[in-house]
């Protein structure tokens, strides 16, 4: 192990780890953002539909559509899953480098997807079970903070959770693999199901306008973006890193 | 016995974290900033990533 220090290997820079996430993060967020466009966007426009067709409400408040049209929405729509894309594969990348004790394989490609697997549980799935997403003209402007709070923290709990798996995982490394991953997966569960339990529920109610099939569209669409997103991260960053490890590896035999 | 190249150590700079700090920021101000770095500037980033912010599943109005 101490004499991996010494050497260098092309590829496996931290520099060259960054550069992969960020292009992952691009095209993951690229593709995210199409999903969006051909997806997410027809039960939007349903949903500002239905906003639209309400009484204003009194005191003015937040009004969705005045300061950019339809056509600038979607386009920021794309753009705001290619910056987020490009921010996270950066994260990604640094999570990389750092989590290499944390595998029991010793696959580049498969570290990345489970990686990024992990991270879509613990950032997207795992809200969208307790705080699904809504639609424009679902949410009540004045619980937005709190709303937001949740979220976060429901999401940082799952990281945490992430974590504390793949920790565990490696404790266990001399337990047979069938046995340690049946025991990680448990312990995983509990810890989700704790979560779900402990955090508290949503504070607003769906306003009785907004169909149930529009809202249920909407959540499976956004939930098909944010899969996107993460799973075509880890899919290209691994498909990136893989080949590098290699070559470094047999430059380094 | 193991391949070694596989379980290298990546040796991360001090600057990573400055990268981390940025990508966490920017992050923040396309999803969530709702006025508190930008102010008013704020409902101008939230209205043009509007759609963006929903399809992604971030609490909003
Ligand atoms: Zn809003």
């Amino acid at each position: 192990m101490s004499t991996d220090e010494g050497l260098t290997y092309k590829g496996l820079t931290y520099k060259g780890l960054l550069a992969r996430g960020v292009g992952a993060g691009a095209v993951s967020g690229l593709l995210a953002g199409l999903v969006g466009v051909l997806v997410v966007e027809a039960p939007i426009r349903a949903a500002l539909a239905v906003e639209q067709a309400r009484p204003a409400e009194p005191g003015g408040g937040h009004e969705h559509g005045e300061l950019f049209s339809r056509g600038t929405q979607v386009v920021g729509g794309v753009l705001a899953a290619v910056v987020v894309g490009v921010a996270v594969g950066a994260l990604f990348a640094t999570a990389y480098a750092r989590s290499r004790r944390w595998f029991t394989t010793e696959a580049p490609f498969v570290r990345a997807v489970a990686l990024s697997a992990a991270a879509f549980g613990a950032a997207a799935v795992l809200p969208a079970v307790k705080y699904p997403a809504n639609p424009p003209g679902v949410g009540a402007a004045d619980t937005v903070e709190y709303r937001t709070v949740l979220y976060l923290g429901l999401i940082a709990a799952g990281l945490l959770v992430a974590v504390g798996a793949s920790a565990l995982a490696s404790r266990l490394g001399r337990w047979s693999p069938p046995v340690r991953a049946t025991a990680v997966a448990l312990a995983a569960v509990a810890a989700v199901v704790v979560l779900l339990v402990v955090f508290p529920a949503t504070p607003d109610t769906v306003p009785s306008d907004v169909p149930g099939g529009l809202l249920w569209e909407f959540r499976l669409a956004s939930l098909a973006e944010t899969a996107t997103l993460w799973l075509g991260l880890g899919v290209v960053f691994g498909l990136l890193v893989d080949p590098a490890t290699r070559r470094a590896e047999a430059s380094a035999v | 016995m193991t391949s070694p190249a596989h379980s290298l150590p990546v040796p991360i700079p001090r600057w990573a974290y400055a990268v981390a700090l940025v990508a966490l920021v920017v992050t923040w101000l396309v999803l969530q900033e709702n006025g508190i770095a930008l102010g008013h500037a704020a409902e101008t980033v939230h209205e043009f990533f509007h759609d963006g912010r929903h399809a992604l599943g971030v609490p909003c109005h």
